[in-house]
């Protein structure tokens, strides 16, 4: 079945997420007036915008792992007794719909992290069984992209049940999964088929925008040289402009750290998990002062170590970056983890 | 990790006891009786509804199974809401998390236990799980030290464990901690330890106290010819989701709640200096 599809005009696209709509599921897209284009749930196609891949500012995580979420609430009902009620589990089929492949890849590591173990996280494993995933391959590289350097690419298929790739005259549609296959409901079979022209001109089209990107796969000895460079007072240089605001975890499809707070008043109170990220200060720093991170240089050495070096180790060498760039163009103080990766590895080899 | 993996259970404080100005010891009973099994050095997430979780090791030994108990020292938010709780009220606990000591492996040995300050609590599930089954181990040492006499913890255990049969205890305050009356040593722990002078033959080290101490003790145990494999002692990086998800406790590829807190000194070595 590989390379079989369908050719699609933009009319059929909406068509067929209007029936997705019409079939009772969260329908998550790209969508946006003006400049900001945000994932979000749609209640009809006219409001997704597909159109030039259209790198959606933040990534659709949250649809996922949400920035906060409950993870019990409690009832005081005396002094001396405590009600607890476990959150409600997910019941809504969604599909996210449009996603650039690098935020779909980004996604299987949020699947590392938290079904990676035993049974999992409950709550996300809920959401996850319950979600598919309709990718939109890239038509247009933009200055910060660089998916090609760390696994992906502009066509990239990893963690995409279906995939949507922009072809003259609308696009062509391949069914990954069989979670993918179900998502056409029988449609295809009004589609016209593809033929392998228009597989190779897509080819040909990503491979276009991958020479944009311009940017090969980091070397497989990465993680041992960047470890080798823990000591080296390069990091000082590289983390001299971080304010450590906490964006670039923000904005990032595969950061998945999370704190844990409580709140309540007399009567009741919530357990919620929130994001949190190894660049804010007080991450790691103990109730009695004591901070085995104690300055940005090493908060953010974290940062680039966890992605790039200790992770890859016990994840069978995947990266925790898929190369979205949105840290790199949303930095307000313009850091680029792409050249503190080069130039620390550099440090190391030379 | 089941649907309620992050729902504790509840537990209510049938006993509490101080055992300095701001360290408490409470031993804790299920509000619904369950099987808790738990090993010597693994932890849990303690909650006081409306505040928050922290992590404290279970201090009771499995030996003794039918409560859990912890030491804990007031001086966060959790830890200030816990300690203003009395008998009789509820709080949650879920765990145990992480690995814990090789009790089995110390079989036949020489053990010495060296605690500095709240470090001590560390130390109290394993070696009362020692002192439980203490025919199996060799000679046991207890060398425990504060800042002052009036931070000691576990002092009345402490006369109870130096009166069984091959179990040494010293005890020892920083200079100018001592009272008039007190019988101990005066001296910081690495250097009671190195006028104690053990052998390495056959012996292990249990280590847990804070950062500066813990640096200081692996100079003189290097000097007395340990090797870091003998030498265990626990990482106290803080923690949130017990799970190994939450990212906090990472150290290099090294996840404290999942794959710690208990490590060698061996071990500790490969790990970049972030505990």
């Amino acid at each position: 079945m590989t390379g079989a599809g369908w050719r699609l005009s933009a009319a059929e696209v909406k068509e067929w997420m209007e029936w997705l709509l019409a079939g009772g599921r969260r329908v998550v897209a790209p969508a946006g007036d003006g400049g900001l284009v945000l994932f979000r749930q749609v209640s009809s196609a006219g409001e997704v915008r597909l159109e030039g891949s259209a790198h959606a500012r933040w990534s659709p995580k949250e649809f996922l792992f949400p920035r906060t979420e409950t993870l019990m609430s409690y009832t005081f009902d005396d002094s001396n007794s405590i009600r607890l009620a476990p959150p409600r589990p997910a019941e809504m089929e969604q599909v996210l719909f449009g996603v650039q492949p690098c935020d779909a890849a980004g996604l299987m590591r949020l699947d590392d992290v938290f079904l990676g173990d035993g049974d999992g996280d409950q709550l996300y494993a809920d959401r996850r069984r319950r979600t598919a995933v309709v990718s939109l391959a890239c038509a247009v590289a933009r200055p910060e992209c660089f998916c090609t350097a760390v696994g992906g690419a502009p066509d990239g298929t990893d963690g995409s049940d279906a995939q949507l790739l922009p072809a003259p005259d609308g696009y062509l549609l391949r069914a990954l999964t069989p979670k993918g296959r179900e998502l056409l409901g029988g449609l295809d079979s009004g589609w016209q088929v593809t033929t392998d022209k228009d597989w190779a001109q897509a080819r040909a089209q990503a491979e276009r925008v991958a020479t944009e990107i311009g940017r090969s796969p980091l070397p497989g000895d990465l993680p041992g040289r960047l470890i080798g460079a823990f000591g080296l007072p390069i990091w000082s240089t590289l983390a001299e402009r971080c304010l450590g605001c906490g964006i670039c975890a923000y904005v990032c499809p595969s950061c998945s750290c999370f704190d844990i707070t409580d709140q309540a008043n007399a009567y009741c109170g919530t357990r919620c998990r929130s994001w949190d990220t190894c660049t804010l200060a007080g991450f790691t720093r103990h109730a009695s002062g004591h901070n085995p991170r104690p300055d940005q240089p090493s908060r953010f050495r974290q940062r680039v170590l966890h992605k790039f070096a200790y992770f890859p180790l016990e994840s069978e060498g995947r990266l925790m970056c898929v190369g979205c760039g949105r840290c790199v163009a949303l930095c307000p103080v313009g850091m680029d983890i792409r050249s503190a990766v080069d130039n620390t590895a550099t440090e190391v080899s030379t | 990790m089941s649907a309620s993996g992050y729902l504790p259970q509840l537990m209510r404080i049938s006993s509490q006891r101080d055992e300095t100005s701001d360290v408490r010891t409470l031993r804790l009973e299920q509000l619904r009786p369950a099987p808790l099994i738990w090993r010597a050095g693994q932890f849990g997430l303690f909650s006081v509804f409306g505040l928050g979780e922290s992590a404290f090791t279970i201090a009771n030994p499995p030996t003794r199974g039918d409560h859990i108990e912890c030491t804990f020292r007031e001086v966060g938010k959790v830890t200030t809401g816990l300690r203003r709780l009395s008998v009789g009220q509820v709080i949650g606990f879920r765990g145990p998390y992480g690995n814990s000591f090789p009790v089995e492996d110390w079989r036949g040995k020489d053990l010495i236990f060296v605690g500095g300050g709240m470090g001590m609590a560390a130390l109290h599930a394993p070696l009362r799980y020692v002192l439980d089954n203490r025919n199996e181990y060799s000679e046991v040492v207890i060398l425990n030290g504060a800042r002052g006499v009036a931070d000691l913890v576990y002092t009345e255990e402490m006369v109870e464990w130096a009166s069984i049969r091959g179990v040494k205890v010293v005890r020892t305050v920083d200079p100018g901690g001592e009272t008039p009356g007190w019988d101990g040593e005066v001296g910081l722990i690495p250097q009671v330890f190195e006028k104690l002078g053990p052998q390495p033959d056959d012996r292990v080290v249990i280590v847990c106290g804070p950062p500066v101490m813990l640096h200081f003790m692996l100079q003189s145990l290097d000097r007395l010819g340990f090797h870091p494999e003998q030498i265990v002692t626990t990482l106290e990086n803080r923690m949130k989701c017990g799970l190994g998800h939450c990212g906090r406790c990472n150290v290099g590829p090294f996840y404290v709640c999942r794959d710690g807190p208990v490590i060698t000194v061996a071990e500790l070595q490969l790990l970049p200096p972030e505990v």
